[in-house]
């Protein structure tokens, strides 16, 4: 059902109120770290960008940067090859 | 080409339940099998006992190496076919170093060649929002 127009409008003013307060920018961590490389071993820190269950966060929750995140997931594979991270973490499985 | 020498890393997970010896005995088998074919040895980080994130072959502990060495292209056949015939070895890695991870590799060379030289940069303790009442001396 349509809303009565005085309602639509209400909604229209709320949402230029939220266009003037933007989100804060993410930046790309690994670019702020000016990081050339992004090392498998480093388990502790892969760890960050990784869920509970294991999965790979995408970077649009992060906000690291197509070239880091493409550096990430292959450091983040090599961990998993080698049992430093799950492919599946204990709790799910 | 064959000639050519580029350094790679390679990282194995020897099976923990082995005694020293035993594991040092497989990481010298390893490094023999690289110099042999031509490669020279970088360095050797052993790692040591650690958990695995998920069983491998029923185990959950590894002994974990981390081998850097500078080789031709035509040693990782014969190594990795090692590799597979080892029993004592749980899994293994052998990447190729691009050049990013070169300089990053140098990079960290260069933070531990200085590290010595000047003393560590003072803890930088942020100050306590609330600070804890301190003890009274009772009389």
């Amino acid at each position: 059902m349509r809303p009565p127009t005085n309602q639509r409008n209400q909604r229209r003013t709320r949402r230029e109120r939220d266009n003037q307060t933007p989100r804060k920018k993410r930046t790309c961590r690994f670019c702020d770290a000016k990081e050339v490389y992004i090392d498998y071993k480093d388990e502790k820190r892969l760890g960050r960008f990784v869920t509970e269950q294991g999965k790979i966060i995408p970077k649009r929750i992060t906000g690291t940067c197509a070239r880091h995140q493409r550096q990430l997931v292959q450091a983040i594979k090599r961990a998993r090859h080698l049992a430093l991270l799950p492919f599946v973490s204990d709790s799910i499985r | 080409m064959d000639s050519a020498k580029r350094l790679y890393e390679t990282t194995f997970i020897v099976n923990a339940s082995l005694d020293d010896p035993q594991v040092d005995a497989v990481i010298t088998r390893v490094q023999d099998t690289i110099t042999k074919n031509g490669g020279s040895i970088a360095s050797v980080n052993k790692w040591g006992r650690k958990r695995l994130s998920y069983p491998i072959n029923k185990k959950t502990n590894g002994f974990y190496v981390n081998l850097e060495f500078e080789a031709p292209g035509t040693l990782l056949a014969p190594l990795e076919r090692s590799f597979q015939l080892d029993e004592l070895v749980l899994r293994h890695l052998t990447i190729l170093l691009d050049h990013r991870a070169i300089k990053a590799r140098a990079a960290a060379a260069a933070r531990a060649a200085a590290a010595p030289a000047e003393p560590a940069p003072p803890v930088t303790t942020r100050e306590p929002l609330f600070k804890e009442p301190e003890e009274e001396p009772k009389a």
